[in-house]
């Protein structure tokens, strides 16, 4: 008998709260492309700002929290340091929540300096703003320290990457789980350190007046921000690596080649961010070309071997198809289908077509929602529902998926269309020569209003089930 | 308390400030800071000044125009006024002073260039001309070029605005045309009148920098800055020294 113990149960509550509010927002936003909802259109900025920052950091959250569950079955977490994970992460939302629905801060989820000092909000909503990145940032350092320092305790670092699997041991036994939770904190780590520093440099200006190199500052941004969102995605696809097995009947190993794909991770995510500064001129050409070779490095090989594996896993297996397995396979296409479309900006000739239209949005939904969103939601829905249970309805969990992928790609072929169009990202609202663009964000609303329909049935679902397998254990 | 962070503002501000091209030897001032050249001006109403009687007194916002501007002049003169009257204090709190570098622009000009403002009678605000030589002076101290343009009787220049306080230059913004900067013009000014404003730029200082641009080979060239980052890299190297080896399971 599964059972959730009380965190990944409070996180779960945490994302069944967060992300149905987020995606309203989400929602809300498209509409008033649309040209509906004309009192919102003031609102467009600041709604965009925090359900940006908002779907990352609640995802991120999400997702450690589903690692932890994890590692918890191999190692020791501290569960005081997850209550304090839990309780730094609701005080940075709050504060978030404040600086933008309070002081409508605006500065979108890059928050790129000098804008979040000098935009239309008052002041004191920015220094809330950085407030609550201080805050977040901090619980997870510690937070990601800890995990890893439970790996430790068991493990030594050349263990816990595999590189004994490279020279042919087996011993000790490392899930693959393990392996990409393990690179996935490092890289984590130093995303967290990255944060701190641009904290550091805005509070440097606050204080004295001294103001920071924007380059840097945007250099350092995506360090952190790009290599939170990766990581948060690795984290994801550790939960299919540790799950599927079971609905399979196989086991999903580690080998030298899942070893060596996802240290090539761990020695290439960090210089991936550099693709997002393909627009600056400033930065040396060199760089520019470093951020596309990286780009593809550090996501083909898990993706591949990940991809591959997978496929393998199921081929000719004896499936047991239930709404966890479906979502985690789904995860991982989804994972996938958005990687390709992430590879194709990240490629400076297209990069310089494509980079502020609608394909940004496009590729990075595509792997947020239907990669990280499914990968966590079969898991919790894996947890959630007994191995084997009266309650099973197999026509259920085919309509939650349906609803959840027929809304997620019908959403995600606006803005993948819109994009082709090259209609620009950002706008609130569109002018006549780009009216397509407004066509598009209506069937784009439409098409997320179902996957929010199916996500609600989805959460209400997962807790029915959750509480009725409580009652029965 | 209140009455302390303006000054804890200025101090670090003078800490901060950059050397300015043009440091004049005649200059006025105490502190630390950068002092200006005392200059001798020529008043819209026929008075003659120094430059320490308008500044010494008072904080003074400096700017300079010329009556003939077809350009930024005139528009940048009405973006003070409105900063200045939303602010309020120009007269009770500092002085503003519009000084001429056109060599035709006469008293007359002054006072048209006043009235067309509004600003014939507004108290805090002066009008001067100055002669060639100490206007070579001032313009070098805070950094203001302008250059006979194309066009018969007009010059290339920017709109700059300096805060002048105790006889130092505390502040020195070039305008262009964007919130942000209204937004920074605004901020100067109620930081002139005492208000603890804590962002206020210094344009041309930097933190770090990560990039040079080396305007003589055409290179662009690694600053220090760039050591900040690799320091997440090494962060996490360091994390994982001391979790995995002085935490780590026995060998």
């Amino acid at each position: 008998m599964r059972t959730i113990d009380t965190q990944t149960a409070l996180w779960m509550a945490v994302t069944f709260i967060l992300f149905p509010v987020l995606a309203l927002l989400g929602i809300t936003m498209r509409t008033v492309q649309a040209g509906g909802l004309e009192a919102m259109a003031g609102w467009f900025y600041p709604l965009m700002t925090l359900h940006g920052v908002g779907m990352v950091g609640v995802w991120y959250v999400a997702a450690m929290g589903c690692a932890a569950s994890v590692l918890a079955r191999h190692v020791a977490p501290s569960p005081l340091i997850g209550r304090i994970a839990l309780a730094g992460t609701v005080i940075g939302v709050l504060m978030l929540l404040a600086c933008v629905l309070l002081g409508r801060f605006a500065a979108g989820w890059y928050f790129l300096y000098p804008l979040p000092l000098h935009g239309e909000w008052p002041l004191w909503s920015a220094v809330l703003f950085l407030a609550s990145l201080t805050v977040l940032g901090a619980t997870w350092l510690v937070w990601s320290l800890d995990l890893l320092r439970a790996i430790a305790a068991r493990f030594t670092l050349a263990q816990a990457l595999g590189w004994h699997y490279l020279r042919g041991q087996t011993e000790p036994v490392l899930p693959p789980s393990l392996l990409i939770v393990t690179v996935s904190l490092i890289a984590g780590i130093a995303a967290l350190v990255s944060a701190v520093i641009v904290i550091v440099l805005f509070a440097l200006e606050l204080l004295t007046g001294t103001s920071s190199d924007a380059l840097l500052m945007k250099n350092l941004t995506f360090f952190f921000g790009h290599t939170l969102v990766n990581l948060s995605m690795y984290l994801g696809v550790a939960l299919a690596y540790e799950i599927l097995p079971d609905y399979a009947g196989r086991p999903w190993k580690t080998n030298p080649v899942v070893v060596v794909s996802w240290n090539t991770v761990l020695a290439i995510v960090l210089l991936a961010y550099l693709h997002h500064l393909y627009m600056d001129f400033a930065q040396p050409g060199g760089l520019q070309y470093l951020g596309q070779v990286a780009s593809y490095a550090s996501a083909l090989p898990a993706a591949i071997v990940t991809i591959f594996g997978a496929l393998l896993l199921v081929y000719r297996a004896t499936m047991r198809w239930n709404l966890a397995s479906i979502l985690l396979f789904a995860g991982l296409a989804g994972w996938a289908i958005g990687g390709i479309g992430a590879v194709i900006d990240s490629t400076i000739s297209a990069n310089t077509r494509l980079h502020n239209t609608l394909w940004v949005p496009a590729h990075f939904h595509t792997y947020m929602l239907a990669g990280l969103v499914f990968l966590i939601a079969g898991y919790f829905a894996h947890l959630a529902r007994p191995a084997a249970t009266a309650d099973a309805s197999p026509r259920r969990d085919r309509t939650i998926a349906l609803l959840l992928v027929g809304g997620a790609y019908g959403f995600f072929a606006m803005f993948y269309l819109a994009g082709a169009w090259s209609i620009p990202r950002r706008f609130a609202a569109y002018p006549a020569e780009l009216a397509h663009g407004a066509t598009t964000a209506g069937i784009a609303a439409a098409f997320a209003t179902l996957f929010l329909a199916g996500f609600l049935y989805y959460a209400l679902d997962t807790v029915r089930q959750w509480r009725t397998a409580t009652r029965t254990d | 308390m209140r009455t302390a962070w303006p000054g804890l503002l200025l101090t670090l501000l003078l800490t901060l400030a950059p050397d300015a091209p043009g440091h004049a030897d005649t200059g006025f001032g105490i502190g630390g800071g950068q002092a200006l050249p005392d200059i001798r001006l020529e008043l819209g109403d026929g008075s003659n000044a120094l430059l320490s009687e308008l500044a010494g007194q008072q904080p003074l916002l400096l700017t300079f125009f010329y009556r003939r501007c077809t350009g930024v002049c005139t528009p940048f003169l009405s973006l003070l006024h409105d900063a200045t009257a939303r602010v309020g204090g120009a007269g009770s709190d500092y002085h503003i002073l519009a000084l001429s570098f056109d060599e035709a622009d006469t008293l007359q000009d002054l006072r048209s260039q006043a009235a067309a403002l509004g600003l014939a009678d507004t108290a805090g605000w002066s009008f001067a001309t100055t002669t060639p030589a100490q206007l070579r002076l001032i313009t070098g101290a805070l950094g203001f070029e302008a250059r006979p343009a194309a066009q018969p009787g007009q010059f290339d220049h920017a709109a700059l605005l300096a805060a002048v306080r105790q006889g130092q230059l505390i502040d020195r913004m070039t305008m262009a045309a964007g919130r942000s900067d209204l937004r920074r013009l605004h901020a100067l000014v109620r930081e002139l009148r005492g208000e603890f404003i804590p962002v206020l730029p210094r344009p041309g200082r930097m933190a770090l920098g990560c990039f040079r641009f080396d305007a003589r080979t055409g290179l662009i060239l690694p600053d220090w800055g760039l050591l900040l980052l690799a320091a997440p890299a090494l962060g996490s190297l360091g994390a994982l020294a001391l979790l995995f080896v002085r935490s780590g399971p026995p060998r």
